[in-house]
């Protein structure tokens, strides 16, 4: 009886350190990791090791075990002191260096150890950093090609510096934020952020309006709900995992501007047929001698455009008619509702389909094909909710004051409904992905040069048995975006919820 | 002053990078020119389907490098296709022919000739016309010239067509369960079932041969109203022909129903002599039973009298293929033979016949069953054309001409063909016959070494003929054959690999690997007859109207590129010829041609 209370309570105690969480999850996933490296390092037919790949799994293996290490250290400090000692924080700056291996997970832990008051502009600034940090990372492998880009210099010389500028930031932070009190001299790195945020780092946009916010406001308690709402949400690691990749993802799509080189993934190139995997391409070439690599970087930005766009279009479309229709009613209502069923009744594939088929394939007839489809779904949710949120008492107040109809829906009806369509939207950004590439697969979707994930994975498909990496990176590709989303989504969700506070 | 620091760094990191001489792409990549580009660049549509994918893909990339905008019109299957093809809505459509009779003319007629039955351009040229007449009344040795002449027309002089590749014809077998050298792989000729033999010779009665076959809806087993995938290797091993193609598609008479032929003087008129060792099969109790009835002159004249007639049959669809056929008819007077000369060769047809018979021609007799090769006692049959075509032999050799039973067809069709009607009239060979379940009522008359005893949707099932050359290295060595209907590319292959069929034909170049790498199989690939060109359309665009346009794509295209992204796995073509004959023409992408034409085409703008 007693042991079992105990471990309750040791748990419990346990729950409450976030540092605890991220450090074990930071571990299991660098051994997962490391595995799976090993195990691609060794071809299992040809009998043959693949130096690089076991190198790698060996570091990630080390540092596997360093943080677990870390994690048994802040185990033993919370249940003898219910504290996390100084001395154990002080591990975290060692394996910062764990992110020069890629490894984002162990640099994440560490980050969030290091410091005992983890302010919410703290975390951003974590998250801040170690995109761009990827984004150069991932940029830098472009090194290795025959040549790069002509803006490549240009590109990584400002994202380096950005790099500085984040990292300095991030220390003045720590220094400068305390119990949530934003200094005033902090106001020029705020708008600086902002700047920065032209890469595609959301981070940075969030911590430089979160800055700004707390200075305007004098850092008074304002209900500011939405950095509350950001607070909430990286309490969650994997929400903000799944953001973190989704901003890897969006800022690429813009860098790649300046730091990829776009023949390279669409022309095609004969002396480079079908190559394995090198420094050079890192994920090999196609069967036109196209860089996997490039092209997934590159097909990234149209995956990421039409899944936003479907889902943006309908969420407009479908929660204008369904706020319409919930809040006039009867023969609106009716009307608006039973012309979506008809719609709702066509299986959204084959309306995408026929679509195509009908109008050929191109971006923007996908983009329009892939949103008709999801109309109706998001007309309902927010025909729902607008139907309770209208008979609160303010909508009646509103009425009461003369508020005009168009007034009481902008100002008061939508701000009120819009939570469960933002969860629903995250979540469907996944599948519309999801249903991109298999359009693209069937032939329906992009033209076949055009670097797009379900074109790539096509190819691979062909030699999924004597070249497999042509499948499996752009199918990786494919998952941890879906994946990321809907995590995010979750975690949305979750930070939405009033009950949960 | 911050900003100042930033900027500092800025230039620094820079300078740092800079340093290290990274290459960029000006670096590497030369402009090729600075002369002004030609213009805009020209818009060229290219039609293709999804099959041809990869053709499509290196040919956009080829073009766009030339200087073209492409825009590609890509459907989904072979209909849509058509369909855009018919509306004309390309510049340039990605097409494909393979001569399955394996001679020239049959390579160019039907595609090339104003009014053919393929020409979907349309080409109209007099010249060309005149071209193709003129080689087909020609024998082999003449026509080459003929044919070069042709081909410098169509593609060099007026850029017709863009030829791509010649295709190889590819087959994978398990070595451990069949005899590697008797399985054969012809370029026009299907699959040879009476020749394939396993490695261990008692097996021959216990087990099956098990292949495959993609399309399990057989169009019709009478060997007139059909010619395509589902019935091809089918009828061509259930109907003996008067003469068969070698491997690289010579005329023999080995392994078919004349013992030997002759063509008369003048190219008109063909002699066969009939062996009287093959009998027709039919079905009993679903197994296979010798009828007792000889396959004679009276079944070859029947045959081929109906392969030509449009109206022998509803809905015919091989006629095209025999209309050189004007008239066959039984020779029953010795002295004939005697008197007419051969074609090309000092001797009488007689002589040409008789070479390397046991017993010479004695007697001839109009009666099949008196019929005794032992004893002199022969049938010989006379085909006339209706103007000297000495390719006539090719098509004599296609699964079409199978020769049927007249006594059987006769009495199955017995429907009047004008006013047939689908849903009474079951008509010879009909799939519904043989189809297990309700309808199955199977009255075939196989001719060939093996008859069909059943089918269903997951596999068909021979037997072999027991009145077929017993006792000869021609009678079938393998009882039984199953043929598995598989119609996904990659379960067929993993069937192969699994052991589940022996023999699976038309491997993709990209699997080719596979079957190499597997010590069961063995890859077997030949030269095929099949040739992938570029159609240009030659109506109301602006490729119609300017030759200067469709030569510059014609040297835009490089075909060794397209050949090494198919792993090698391609030859180069000049024409739909190619495979059937070697000109010795050869295109040669050439950039510098491209320019000029494309200026030239500019100029006369």
């Amino acid at each position: 009886m007693r042991t079992h209370y105990e471990k309750r309570a040791t748990k419990r105690k346990l729950k409450a350190f976030q540092e605890y969480k991220l450090s074990n999850f930071a571990a299991s996933a660098s051994i997962v990791l490391a595995i799976l490296f090993g195990l691609s390092g060794y071809d299992l037919f040809e009998r043959t090791v693949s130096i690089p790949f076991l190198v790698l799994a060996g570091i990630y293996l080390l540092f596997g075990m360093l943080q677990l290490l870390v994690s048994a250290k802040i185990r033993s400090d919370i249940i003898q002191r219910n504290t996390i000692q100084a001395t154990t924080r002080i591990f975290g700056f060692s394996l910062i260096i764990a992110l020069l291996t890629g490894n984002i997970f162990v640099a994440i832990a560490a980050l969030d150890i290091i410091k005992k008051e983890k302010s919410i502009e703290y975390m951003l600034s974590i998250y801040m950093a170690l995109t761009n940090i990827c984004i150069i990372l991932i940029s830098a492998l472009n090194l290795f090609k025959p040549y790069v880009a002509d803006l490549f210099l240009l590109g990584m010389g400002i994202l380096l510096a950005v790099s500085v500028l984040h990292i300095a930031a991030m220390i003045l932070i720590g220094l400068f934020v305390k119990n949530g009190d934003v200094s005033r001299h902090l106001l020029p790195l705020a708008y600086l952020l902002i700047l920065t945020a032209v890469t595609g780092n959301v981070f940075s946009l969030l911590l430089g309006l979160t800055l700004l916010h707390k200075i305007r406001h004098g850092n008074k308690e304002v209900l500011v709900t939405w950095v509350d709402i950001v607070r909430r949400l990286f309490r969650n690691a994997m929400a903000a995992l799944g953001l973190l990749f989704i901003t890897v993802l969006l800022s690429l799509s813009i860098c790649s501007y300046f730091t990829f080189e776009y023949s390279l993934a669409v022309e095609n190139n004969y002396s480079t047929l079908l190559l394995s995997p090198s420094l050079e391409y890192p994920f090999g070439t196609d069967d036109f001698g196209r860089c996997v690599f490039s092209r997934i970087i590159f097909g990234g930005r149209i995956s990421l455009l039409v899944g936003i766009l479907t889902t943006l279009i309908p969420v407009i479309i479908g929660g204008l008619l369904g706020t319409v229709s919930g809040f006039y009613g009867k023969y609106v209502d009716n009307f608006i509702m039973r012309a979506l069923d008809i719609l709702y009744a066509v299986p959204g594939m084959l309306l995408a389909i026929a679509i195509v088929a009908a109008f050929g394939a191109n971006t923007t007839n996908l983009i329009i094909a892939l949103s008709i489809g999801y109309i109706p779904t998001y007309a309902r949710t927010m025909r729902a909710t607008v139907l309770s949120v209208s008979n609160f008492e303010f909508i009646e107040a509103a009425r009461a004051c003369g508020a005009k109809d168009h007034a009481i829906i902008f100002k008061h009806i939508i701000p009120n409904s819009l939570a469960p369509i933002i969860v629903k939207a995250t979540l469907t950004i996944g599948i519309a992905v999801i249903s991109t590439s298999s359009l693209s697969y069937l032939g329906l979707g992009v033209e076949p040069h055009i670097p797009e994930w379900g074109n790539i994975l096509k190819i691979g498909s062909a030699y999924l048995e004597s070249k497999s990496y042509l499948a499996v990176y752009p199918g990786i590709a494919i998952i941890v975006m879906v994946l990321s989303f809907n995590f995010f989504g979750d975690g949305l969700r979750d930070a939405l919820d009033p009950k949960l506070k | 002053m911050k900003k100042k620091g930033l900027s500092a760094l800025l230039l620094s990191t820079l300078l740092v990078i800079g340093g290290c001489e990274v290459a960029t792409k000006k670096d590497v990549v030369k402009e090729d020119s600075k002369e002004p580009s030609v213009q805009k660049p020209v818009e060229i549509v290219l039609l293709t389907q999804s099959r041809d994918e990869t053709d499509a893909n290196v040919i956009r990339d080829q073009l766009s490098k030339s200087g073209f905008n492409v825009k590609l019109n890509l459907q989904p299957d072979f209909g849509s296709y058509t369909a855009q093809e018919k509306a004309g809505n390309y510049d340039v459509a990605i097409s494909s022919w393979t001569t399955v009779t394996g001679n020239p003319d049959y390579a160019v007629r039907s595609l090339f000739k104003t009014g053919g039955d393929y020409n979907k351009g349309p080409i109209s040229d007099p010249e060309i016309d005149e071209l193709i007449d003129k080689a087909a009344t020609q024998t082999a040795e003449e026509y080459k010239e003929t044919y070069e002449k042709l081909e410098l027309r169509l593609v060099f002089d007026k850029a017709y067509i863009a030829p791509l590749y010649v295709s190889l014809k590819s087959q994978g077998l398990n070595h451990n369960v069949l005899k590697e050298s008797s399985v054969r792989l012809s370029k026009s000729r299907s699959m040879v079932w009476e020749a394939i033999d396993f490695v261990d010779g008692s097996k021959r009665d216990k087990d099956p041969l098990i292949l495959q076959q993609a399309i399990s809806s057989l169009t019709s087993l009478d060997p007139i109203k059909g010619n395509d995938g589902s019935i091809n290797m089918l009828n061509t091993n259930m109907y003996v022909r008067l003469v068969n193609l070698t491997d690289d598609d010579k005329i023999t008479s080995e392994g078919a129903l004349s013992h030997r032929y002759a063509i008369a003087e003048g190219n008109s008129d063909y002699y066969f002599l009939l062996r009287d060792d093959i009998s027709f099969a039919k079905i009993k109790d679903k197994l296979a039973v010798d009828s007792g009835e000889r396959v004679g002159a009276e079944d070859v004249i029947f045959s081929l009298n109906r392969a030509k007639n449009k109206d022998a049959v509803p809905d015919h669809r091989t006629y095209s293929l025999h209309e050189h056929i004007q008239n066959v008819e039984l020779v029953t007077d010795p002295s004939v033979l005697s008197t007419v000369k051969q074609s090309g060769a000092s001797g009488t047809i007689k002589e040409a016949l008789e070479k390397g018979l046991k017993a010479p021609i004695h007697e001839l007799t109009s009666n099949k069953a008196d019929v005794n090769n032992q004893s002199g006692k022969y049938q010989v049959v006379k085909l006339t054309t209706t103007k000297p075509f000495p390719q006539v032999l090719n098509y004599l050799a296609h699964q079409s001409a199978g020769i049927v039973s007249k006594k059987q067809v006769e009495s199955i069709n017995t429907f009047d063909v004008a006013k047939y009607d689908v849903n009474k009239d079951i008509s010879y060979g009909d799939q519904s016959t043989v189809t297990e379940g309700a309808t199955y009522n199977n009255a075939l008359a196989a001719s060939g070494p093996y008859i069909l005893s059943y089918k269903n949707d997951y596999e068909a099932v021979f037997y072999k003929n027991p009145g077929y050359r017993k006792g000869t290295e021609f009678e079938p060595k393998i009882s039984k054959v199953v043929v598995r209907f598989i119609k996904d590319a990659d379960s067929a292959l993993a069937a192969l690999r699994s052991g589940e069929i022996h023999v699976y034909y038309g491997i993709p170049e990209t699997k080719f690997d596979l079957v190499q790498n597997d010590s069961k199989l063995k890859l077997q690939t030949l030269e095929s007859n099949g040739v992938a060109y570029l159609l240009f359309n030659l109506e109301n665009r602006e490729v119609s109207k300017s030759e200067d346009l469709r030569k510059a794509v014609l040297y835009a295209i490089n075909q060794d590129e397209l050949i090494k992204t198919y792993n090698d796995n391609k030859i180069k073509a000049s024409s739909t010829l190619t495979p059937l004959v070697k000109t010795g023409l050869e295109l040669q992408a050439d950039s510098n041609k491209v320019k000029e034409y494309l200026k030239k085409y500019a100029e006369s703008k």
